[in-house]
């Protein structure tokens, strides 16, 4: 339950970011926010109350935590870093053309 | 933007949050079945792949295919970025900091160096692995950059060099794939001539040369992404 709400108020914010800050960096920032909390949600709730999944030797080990969403989220976190970078980069392009990282001057790509 | 514009946001997302929660609490606390894939990887890892991390032991094992994919995006990514911050000059974005930060790190950088390789070929046995070592080989380029200067980095550590050891990690894991396909029929099956008894370092297969290979991989294409961007930054600094 506490996951959850721990959850839905760090993606809203990140949502919130999106919908009303003025600059596409911040945007970028709150997309961010929002992966984040979703790969915290989804690590929390798969969460045993084990010992991390690494065994000693090669006995079976009991009580150990779920590796596959650790997995899953480390393939997530890379390609988050991917997308924001290129994000970034658009936006590093767009600052050539225009003066100004708000979406509400842009107007459109001035040729030159 | 208005108040009212912004309280009615804030409202709807509300809302939004609360059906979410409603929503979110039928999932069912424990995810417990009599046969799922986590008793099967947590009972039979070790004795079919010889790692020890059950991460790693998924990823470039029972899921090795999609992490293929996976370093195949941070291709795509470097390669957009650089095709979008190509240039032609070579501007000098930094002439580096002070005497003694650079002596300092010049001390520190075999052991950045040593700790990421530790961290690569190491992740099979302790928590790492080869998208974490690289991330600290791509740091060693970065700091580079910061402490000596753009220029020392574009020279002692070209991008042609970070290119190479991009594509050559890359070719590694693509290899060590292909390998499969002629020892067991299955493109990307774990070699099992390499094990050793599990614990040892060059045990588990194939895994610890598919680290080796995304790491090279995530560190040059880090190094690249952070490359191209200050190069492109700087220069608009100077031209203002």
């Amino acid at each position: 339950m506490i996951n959850h709400i721990v959850f839905i108020f760090i993606f809203l914010l990140g949502f919130y970011a999106i919908l009303v800050k003025k600059s596409l960096i911040k945007m970028v920032i709150g997309l961010n926010i929002m992966e984040g909390a979703i790969f915290y949600w989804f690590i929390a709730i798969t969460d045993r109350g084990g010992i991390i999944p690494i065994v000693q030797s090669t006995q079976v080990a009991f009580n150990l935590n779920d590796p596959i969403p650790q997995a899953l989220i480390l393939t997530g976190i890379v390609i988050g870093a991917s997308t924001s970078a290129f994000l970034l980069t658009l936006i590093i392009e767009l600052n050539k053309f225009t003066d100004s990282t708000n979406p509400d001057q842009l107007g459109g790509i001035i040729e030159d | 933007m208005s108040r009212l514009k912004h309280i009615s946001i804030v409202i709807i997302l509300a809302f939004l949050g609360l059906i979410m929660l409603l929503d979110l609490n039928k999932i069912p606390n424990q995810f417990e079945y009599a046969n799922s894939i986590y008793h099967h990887i947590t009972n039979n890892a070790v004795g079919e792949t010889g790692s020890l991390n059950f991460v790693t032991a998924i990823l470039y094992d029972y899921r090795a295919y999609d992490s293929m994919g996976e370093s195949t995006i941070i291709f795509g990514a470097v390669s957009g970025i650089v095709l979008l911050l190509s240039r032609k000059t070579l501007p000098v974005s930094s002439h580096g900091l002070s005497f003694i930060v650079k002596r300092t790190y010049g001390m520190l950088t075999p052991f950045i160096f040593l700790f990421s390789v530790y961290i690569i070929a190491h992740g099979h046995l302790s928590p790492g692995g080869g998208f974490q070592g690289g991330v600290i080989l791509g740091a060693i380029s970065i700091i580079f950059s910061i402490v000596y200067g753009s220029e020392f980095d574009y020279k002692r550590y070209t991008p042609t060099t970070k290119t190479l050891l991009e594509t050559s990690g890359a070719l590694l894991f693509i290899g060590i794939g292909l390998i499969g396909i002629i020892y067991s029929g299955s493109f990307l099956s774990n070699l099992n001539i390499l094990n050793s008894e599990p614990g040892s370092l060059l045990s588990a297969g194939s895994i610890p040369f598919i680290n080796l290979g995304i790491g090279f991989k995530i560190g040059a294409g880090l190094a690249i992404i952070f490359y191209s961007m200050i190069q492109k930054t700087f220069k608009e600094e100077a031209s203002l």
